[in-house]
């Protein structure tokens, strides 16, 4: 008999008039590591307050150990005993790991805290779990996977049953992801649940004993182990396979005879040595950060807050600065949030890109008429007079990138382009970087983890804090982990095979 | 204009009145707060009437705003096909004497041993579409398996064997409630005749844990439970779609439910049907919103949700889960401990 840990029955969650959650069902067991595969995000922040806090609800019920926190007839009260671990953190700064997991929680009464106490009682948790985790470092020291570790051991301490795990594989590179599962699973077989929320299937199926697939604020459907791979395939055998399909066919006929337009020689910086690579035109490369520090400073590298303190940057032979290039066009991380001017209009926005190569675009009315003209028929008459906060995601998104268009460059760094991005704006995304590809630009994507990124790729360089440790050309991307997106795609065979795979066979049963 | 408009509803007056009365009260407690600072006035008389008009707000707000609005929430839950089904939401709705009445001659309808009735009676229809003698109908078969089995007709004698057996069932037993272990039985007897119909298009998994075999067995379900949906599954699912159909029926206990889930790998449906049949199975379907929204489909599901909710409670019921392509399944929830005194009461058995 299994024992439910938590249960939401039929819950309908009404926002300001906005149906966020509607019939939601849920159910976890006891030491059962549940999958909430994303479709789409809507009404998944929703979920996640409905989790953390006991918030009125139009109808339903949801119960956590057998008791109802929840339901449409009483106005919830207080926290529930549930952890969520997402990307951002949620422990206290300027503590220490100790402090947060022992100190600010409700029952401590010590009035005088003893580190080397706390320590000792820490030990013996990280050992179990095979992690070397100082516990009198400050937590803003952490990296992003020992953050994570941090939390589930606070939660973990703090008796809570269900843990939450929100999307985490966007932060932590793919050997982190390895240790994380095993940590999951080591705390599941000791009776905690967990609810693994990912925008990835095969993420989701390398760890979960079932999962649900989450659309539209809604349960579509719960598949167990056996099924999982079956029923995502079925539903991801849409547009984007074939979107992906056509990509892996567009490089397979691509001559391996294109001009190296940039190079970076022996780049340092801080504690990032010798950078070396190149990148071709019309080429999507993919730089995998094996560190997280050295991702930071790759950043730090390309939005000019880390100082180059040796190498050089070359462009088609010569050698030219980075900063302030207008050859080169740098994608912020979330860019419809960090690169758009909510206070300019559109047009202003799109001319951003413009005004370094031609300064005059801010004074021409003819210039902006042609670009009015130009893109109208892709953005609208009325998209040029509004401003960004009056725009939907994908319209801010395609602001962006068109503004990038406009700046003609030869090369794009985009820092993590996917990043918590829903199935229809990945793919969205993914149209807006194929269309630059299709340009002859370069893009260079900067990825923790892997995920869509290499549909697009045709190499995949992986880069430590001593330079580039391994170059993957895309005839070898079938060998790579089978949790990157798209694997069997890259596998010879599996282009071929798709069609079949259509229809995968029932699984067995008793 | 649109807010004077709604004066003509007293509980808009009614709030109305309480804020000018409040703030008249806050008024004269500033004027002699004010008077206290030009010293014309003692210091505790501007304090007591601060301490009574925070008072009265509170009282206001908790005695009377808020459970207004929980009976107006009520109301409009129920306007939405939502059912009133305890006492405990009654007492929540109540604004008068006489709307406390109203709403208990409401559920009396609702909750009336007739409606049960009238339920399991659809669902005898919607299995035999027609109301048939079922003596002249038993007799009838078993002269022809008679028949067959003397011609050396193996087959025809087995699948007429079967069809006895299923309108006996469907028919002739009249209880409410049965096991697990009936109701599964005559899935397979439906199953058995479906099969000659569609020969190896046709597969059926059983699912449980061993372990619990016994308990799951002995669980009490409502009469004619799984076959519809069943059914449903065959005609809506695997029918029209190419291949071979595989249904399963899986059992799950945990320490309170019975969890049934019935699935096929059939076309399954769009994401409107499915909210939209959700929808219904959420709310009653004898309610005033099935009333003002006939619909066509998932009728049979509708009825043995209904018949779940009217014997155990709204917290059981069914739930669909579907994807286009990518087939459906349907999750039965029933408790495991049945109050068999209220059940007795209420004349389900």
């Amino acid at each position: 008999m299994r024992r439910e840990i938590f249960r939401m029955e039929r819950v309908t969650c009404i926002e300001q008039g906005i149906t966020q959650l509607e019939d939601f069902n849920l159910q976890i067991y006891e030491g059962e590591i549940m999958g909430l595969l994303l479709i789409n995000a809507y009404g998944a922040q929703a979920f996640l307050r409905l989790l953390g806090s006991n918030l009125p609800l139009y109808d339903g019920y949801i119960y956590y150990g057998g008791t109802m926190i929840n339901s449409w007839r009483s106005f919830g009260k207080g926290y529930n005993r549930i952890s969520i671990v997402q990307t951002q953190s949620s422990l206290a700064e300027g503590l220490t790991v100790s402090d947060n997991v022992f100190v600010i929680r409700r029952g401590f009464r010590q009035r005088i805290i003893r580190p080397a106490l706390l320590q000792r009682q820490l030990e013996p948790f990280l050992e179990e779990i095979g992690m070397e985790i100082s516990a009198d470092m400050y937590v803003e020291k952490l990296t992003a996977f020992e953050r994570v570790v941090v939390e589930i051991l606070r939660a973990v301490i703090l008796g809570h049953r269900l843990i939450v795990l929100c999307e985490i594989s966007t932060i932590i590179n793919g050997a982190e992801l390895e240790k994380l599962h095993e940590i999951i699973r080591h705390y599941a077989s000791q009776g905690i649940s967990f609810l693994y929320i990912s925008l990835h299937y095969e993420e989701v199926f390398q760890i979960c004993d079932r999962t649900s697939l989450f659309a539209h604020g809604r349960i579509q459907k719960v598949s167990r182990k056996p099924e999982m791979e079956a029923d995502a395939r079925r539903f991801y055998c849409g547009e984007y396979p074939q979107m992906v399909q056509g990509r892996l066919e567009q490089i397979q006929k691509v001559s391996r005879e294109r001009k190296e337009i940039l190079f970076f020689d022996g780049i340092s910086c801080d504690s990032l040595k010798n950078l070396t690579f190149g990148v071709r035109e019309g080429e999507c490369l993919v730089v995998q950060s094996l560190r997280e520090g050295v991702f930071q400073k790759l950043v730090g590298l390309l939005v000019g807050e880390e100082e180059v303190t040796g190498g050089k940057v070359r462009m088609e032979g010569r050698q030219v600065r980075f900063r302030n290039n207008k050859k080169i066009a740098v994608l912020r991380g979330e860019p419809t949030k960090t690169m758009l001017f909510p206070e300019l209009n559109n047009m202003d926005n799109l001319c951003f890109g413009l005004s370094r190569r031609m300064p005059r675009v801010w004074s021409s009315r003819k210039l902006r008429d042609s670009i009015r003209q130009e893109y109208r028929k892709e953005l609208g008459e009325e998209f040029f007079s509004l401003y960004p906060d009056q725009l939907s995601e994908r319209q801010k998104c395609r602001l962006v990138y068109t503004r990038i268009l406009l700046q003609r460059p030869r090369v794009v760094f985009c820092i993590q382009p996917f990043r918590g991005a829903d199935l229809p704006h990945r793919m969205f995304i993914w149209q807006m970087l194929k269309m630059l590809l299709d340009k002859n630009i370069a893009v260079v994507i900067l990825a923790v983890n892997l995920a869509d990124s290499m549909s697009l790729a045709e190499r995949l360089l992986r880069v430590s804090a001593s330079g580039v440790e391994e170059e993957i050309d895309r005839s070898a991307f079938g060998m790579l982990p089978p949790t990157v997106p798209w694997n069997y795609l890259y596998q010879e065979e599996g282009i071929q095979n798709l069609e079949e795979e259509k229809d995968p066979p029932w699984p067995s049963a008793r | 204009m649109k807010r004077l408009s709604g004066l003509h509803y007293i509980s808009n007056r009614v709030l109305l009145m309480g804020g000018v009365v409040f703030g008249l009260f806050l008024a004269q407690s500033i004027l002699l707060l004010v008077l206290f600072f030009q010293e014309k006035a003692s210091f505790w008389l501007p304090i007591l009437h601060l301490a009574l008009f925070f008072g009265g707000v509170a009282a206001f707000l908790f005695w009377i705003v808020h459970p207004y609005f929980r009976a107006e929430q009520l109301a409009r839950r129920f306007l939405d096909g939502y059912i009133l089904d305890s006492k405990q939401n009654l007492q929540m709705a109540l604004l008068t004497p006489s709307s406390k009445e109203q709403w208990e001659a409401v559920e009396r309808v609702l909750h009336s041993p007739q409606i049960m009735e009238l339920n399991k009676r659809q669902a005898q229809y919607l299995a035999l579409q027609n109301q048939i003698n079922p003596h002249f109908l038993y007799n009838t078969l078993e002269s022809i398996r008679g028949e067959a089995l003397i011609a050396g007709l193996d087959g025809v004698a087995d699948m007429t064997e079967a069809l006895a057996k299923f309108f006996r069932y469907t028919i002739t037993k009249v209880e409410n409630l049965v096991s697990v272990e009936e109701e599964l039985d005559n899935c397979e007897t439906y199953f058995r005749i479906q099969k000659y119909r569609f020969g190896d298009r046709l597969m059926l998994h059983v699912e449980y844990e061993t372990e619990e075999f016994e308990e799951i067995m002995s669980c009490r379900i409502p009469k004619l439970t799984l076959q519809p949906i069943l059914e449903n599954s065959i005609i809506h699912g695997t029918e029209p779609k190419v291949g071979t159909g595989n249904l399963k029926i899986r059992f799950e206990r945990t320490d309170s439910r019975l969890i049934i889930r019935i699935s096929d790998d059939g076309i399954g449906m769009d994401d409107e049907t499915l909210a939209r049949l959700n929808r219904r199975l959420g709310r009653d379907g004898k309610t005033l919103e099935y009333h003002r929204e006939p619909e066509k489909g998932g009728i049979a599901l509708v009825n043995v949700n209904n018949r779940i909710h009217l014997i155990f409670g709204e917290e059981y019921g069914m739930h669909v889960y579907s994807m286009a392509g990518a087939g459906t399944d349907v999750e039965i929830t029933v408790p495991t401990d049945l109050d068999e005194e209220e059940i007795r009461r209420r004349g389900i058995l």
